[in-house]
């Protein structure tokens, strides 16, 4: 015999086995039970039977990881415990039938000379067994005991294990033909084909799932109804019949036709579809069956195919432009990025210049009456250019000049832009031979130029419009500041970079008498026109009120009165008003929602925090106060608007802290101040809100001072301003100061008078203090006059009864008088404010 | 700052008398210009002329001068001036220092030099 194939698993044969230990163990239990013969030892029987027990309750547990090995094992320990109960059970007992099952089972699990293995393992046991037992009867036992379990065992197991396997093999074949068709019909159903099959009168008999997805009837509505009638339209109906009955009556069995042909759908729609369509005979009766797909998306891709192959001998060509356009794409994008027009024009002619390969670019712009003017060129203009840019303007066209006209190919190229149907402009470009432009490069320039056209003429509504705004708000901005005496002021504003940005912040300085000056710093929320108009209003309402004479919450509350009422919607404004006396080294302000001005004393600003309320127009009623700061000699007052410490994505405070960084390393001259300010925080590429800044330096009051003065009558005045300051800081009482003034006014009116007609002469004033005496010398260029006309000394007069001593020494190149006084302290030191 | 000094004129009707009154500063760039406008404001059929000087911050002797000439302009007319300067104010020590008084007499307030003219 032939060694079978492994059938079977390790995990059928333990299942096998604990069956039969269990069985086994069951049948010896109820042998025991059961009345029988007295010899028969119980006990072991039990014993052995619950022991066959456990054994298949391990296997049965650990069936799943069991090897062929330990099936052989457990075998021969069944083997063991069959001849042991044979032992115990006694000379008569019928448990040899036992050896049967152990037979049965080795020759059916087993390889044959394993199973033989397994009964020689029997037939020595039992002879064991028997040589104990029944020495007498040994043999024929044995041959009974041993031989029927070979014989029925080989028998039986062979023959089950030969129906096993053909049972297996139908099952499987059965198993194959269900999988077989459910796999046809899920081909059919899933086939993205429509699938259908008709008779020979053109009645449907098939239609896939496919095909109801492409006509929308079911098949159970398909099937039985005719073709023509459900799905082929009424034109095409006979067509249709001749063709199907063309088919059935070819010679060829299998006749096969491809053909395009419209079908419609369920809810009346048609389509181009593709049929391919087979006459099949299916014992004796002759079908149709055919695939229909649906032909819009093939016959559309085949056109697209046919376009691009039609477009094949330009697509070298093409391939180069689309290089240029990215390019160019790049250039305008770059162009575009520009704020400024000019910006915007100069960028884009170098980078037309550069990727057209072209010696020069040029941009022409139109004006209101579309006369054209060049707006940018790179490197230089076109020679010729102008009248080209007109003939391109005129004609709205792209077009190449200077060339062959067979070859369509020019030394010039030109294309309009255009702009709501406006010629905004014309780019022209140029190149010398061999280079000549063709028509890709035309393309490219139409393409930049519909691109630019709309940007340009938006930045040129911006750019005016920006314009305006910065002309009207430079115009309501003070152009001079005025000279005060003893203080040093200067502001800078700078409008915003971008469009319309521009308006809204205002700063102005006014002199509100007694020395004292009104600085002014606001913005209004408004930008463009709107935003400077109304800082027009707010300016002027702004010197009424404070010339007035209120106090500076007053005039603050009437602002936001005027605000609030306005008609205007959002009229919101935020405004610093900051009076400063330097007479009395004082500053007090009132902050209407505005940034804290900053304080520099010592090169170390502070910001003044105090008196912050809400903005202007917010409230009906809001409460304005006035906060107050000393504010010495050699101090410096800083206002400035958000512009300058906002930035986008910043915090407000990191602003502040940056300025607060920068003040201190500037210097402490307003002028550089602000210049210094602008260059360090404003953005290169200037700033996105107004920038507007004012400073004001309380000067320093030195021991000694010298300053020079025209010399004209308008002098006096500052002089004298200056002489009150230094005086009352050198520690003259109100009296004192006025008289000393006085006496100096007389000297420096001989000076001017000494000048004469003279132009650019000057006379100089200088003073000093030494202990508690001030003596302060007037010098000029001229010659001493004893007297004015009409004065009758009283100039000399009053000099000499006001002062302590006057000494006038005239010299070769001018007069000196000398003036000296002892102070007395009628009045406070530096706090004394002069009358 | 434009002018440095400023003159108002008040011509009263009842009693034929021109206040003027200065305020500001007077020097020499507004000390002609000044003393020619109160000479043209002051009609011939007027009684006097009220020059009103307490709220004038500065006088210097170009100021004391052209109103020297002014006394002696009025003076020749036949019509009286009165200055008013309150005691302890810059102007009135400028003037008690020139002796303006014997030019014309100085008065504290409007209202005594008016009476005095009336």
């Amino acid at each position: 015999m032939r060694a079978l194939p492994e059938l079977f698993d390790a995990r059928v044969k333990a299942r096998s086995i604990a069956y039969l230990f269990a069985t086994g163990a069951a049948l010896g239990l109820l042998t025991v039970a059961v009345p029988h013969m007295s010899e028969v030892n119980d006990l072991a029987l039990v014993l052995l039977a619950l022991g066959a027990l456990a054994i298949s309750a391990i296997v049965w547990v650990s069936r799943d990881r069991i090897r062929d090995w330990h099936i052989h094992a457990v075998l021969l320990g069944g083997t063991v415990i069959v001849s042991l109960a044979n032992y115990y059970a006694g000379p008569t007992t019928l448990y040899p039938v036992l050896y049967m099952w152990a037979a049965l089972y080795a020759f059916y699990f087993f390889r044959l000379a394993e199973a033989l293995g397994h009964m020689a393992f029997v037939a020595i046991s039992y002879a064991v067994v028997l040589a104990v037992q029944d020495p007498e009867s040994a043999v024929v036992r044995w041959l009974l005991a041993v031989g029927t379990p070979l014989v029925i065992g080989l028998l039986i197991s062979r023959m089950l294990r030969f129906i096993s396997g053909l049972l297996g093999r139908l099952s499987e074949r059965a198993q194959r033909l269900v999988e077989s068709e459910a796999r046809t019909r899920m081909v059919l159903d899933t086939a993205p084909d429509a699938f259908i099959t008709l008779d020979r009168h053109g009645v449907i008999r098939s239609w896939n799932a496919a095909a109801q997805r492409l006509f929308g009837w079911g098949a159970a509505e398909a099937i039985g109804k005719t073709m023509r009638a459900l799905i082929v339209p009424p034109e095409f109906g006979d067509r249709h019949d001749e063709r199907r009955n063309a088919l059935i009556a070819s010679e060829s069995p299998l006749a096969t036709e491809r053909f395009e042909v419209e079908f419609q759908r369920r809810d009346g729609s048609r389509f181009p579809g593709q049929a391919t369509v087979s006459k099949v005979d299916i014992q004796g009766e002759v079908f149709v069956s055919g695939f229909i797909t649906d032909a819009t998306e093939r016959l559309r891709q085949q056109a697209e195919r046919e376009a691009l192959l039609r477009e094949q001998a330009a697509r070298a060509e093409a391939e180069r432009v689309a290089e240029l356009v990215a390019g160019l794409q790049a250039l305008v994008d770059a162009a575009l990025a520009h704020r400024t027009l000019d910006g915007m024009l100069r960028e884009l002619v170098t980078q037309v210049r550069g990727v057209l390969d072209a010696d020069a670019a040029t941009i022409y712009i139109a004006d209101e009456s579309e006369q054209l003017s060049v707006g940018s060129s790179a490197p230089g203009d076109i020679t010729g250019g102008d009248e080209f840019a007109n003939t391109v303007a005129e004609t709205r066209q792209a077009m190449l000049a200077q060339g062959d006209p067979r070859t369509e190919r020019g030394g010039l190229v030109g294309v309009p832009l255009l702009a709501e149907g406006e010629v905004t402009g014309v780019l022209v470009a140029c190149a010398t031979p061999p280079r000549e432009f063709g028509g890709e490069d035309l393309t490219l320039l139409r393409l930049a130029a519909e691109r630019v056209g709309l940007a340009i003429a938006h930045a040129r509504v911006y750019e005016r419009e920006h314009r305006i705004a910065e002309t009207l708000q430079r115009s309501l901005l003070p152009d001079r500041l005025p000279e005060l005496p003893g203080l040093d002021v200067a502001a800078r504003y700078l409008p915003a970079a971008s469009e319309a940005e521009v308006g809204g912040d205002w700063y102005d300085v006014l002199p509100i008498g007694g020395g004292a000056v009104g600085l002014v710093m606001g913005d209004v929320a408004g930008k463009g026109l709107a935003g400077a108009s109304m800082v027009g209003r707010l300016r002027s309402a702004l010197r009424a009120y404070a010339l007035e004479g209120h106090d500076g919450a007053r005039v603050v509350e009437r602002l936001n009165r005027l605000l609030w009422t306005e008609a205007e919607a959002n009229p919101m404004a935020t405004m610093l008003y900051v009076i400063v006396d330097p007479a009395a080294n004082a500053v007090r302000w009132v902050n209407a929602g505005h940034p804290a001005p900053l304080m520099i004393t010592g090169g170390e600003p502070t910001f003044l925090e105090g008196a912050a309320s809400v903005p202007l127009g917010v409230l009906p009623f809001p409460t304005y106060e006035e906060a107050s700061a000393r504010m010495d000699p050699g101090s410096t007052l800083l206002l400035y608007t958000d512009g300058l410490v906002e930035r986008p994505g910043e915090n407000i405070d990191d602003g502040m802290g940056q300025l607060a960084a920068r003040v201190r390393e500037a210097p402490e001259d307003p002028d550089a101040l602000c210049d210094h300010l602008l260059a360090t925080l404003v953005p290169a590429g200037g700033a996105t809100d107004d920038v507007a800044l004012l400073t004001l330096r309380n000067l320093p009051v030195p021991d000694h001072f010298t300053a020079e003065f025209p010399a004209e009558p308008e002098s006096l005045a500052p002089m004298r301003s200056m002489l009150r300051r230094w005086l009352g800081h050198a520690g003259a009482g109100e009296i004192e100061i006025a008289e000393i003034t006085t006496a100096c006014g007389e000297a420096a009116t001989n000076a001017i008078e000494h000048a004469g007609m003279r132009a650019d002469t000057r006379f100089e004033v200088s003073g000093s203090r030494t202990g508690g005496e001030v003596e302060i010398a007037v010098r000029d260029h001229g010659s001493w006059r004893e007297e004015r006309p009409g004065d009758h000394g009283r100039g000399l007069d009053l000099m000499r009864t006001l002062m302590d001593t006057v000494a006038v020494e005239p010299g070769p190149r001018g007069t000196t008088v000398s003036l000296r006084r002892a102070l007395g302290g009628n009045g406070g030191p530096i706090d004394g404010r002069p009358g | 700052m434009d002018d440095l000094v400023e003159v108002q004129i008040e011509q009263r009707e009842g009693d034929g008398v021109v206040v003027a009154r200065l305020t500001g500063e007077l020097d020499i760039s507004g000390a002609d210009s000044t003393g020619q406008r109160i000479a043209d404001a002051v009609p011939s059929s007027a009684r006097g002329v009220v020059v009103d000087m307490s709220e004038l911050e500065f006088i210097d002797s170009s100021g004391v001068s052209m109103l020297f000439s002014l006394a002696r302009r009025v003076g020749s007319r036949r019509q009286e001036l009165r200055v008013v300067a309150p005691d302890g104010q810059p102007v009135a020590r400028v003037l008690d220092i020139v002796e303006f008084d014997k030019a014309a007499p100085v008065h504290a307030d409007v209202d005594s030099a008016v009476a005095e003219i009336v």
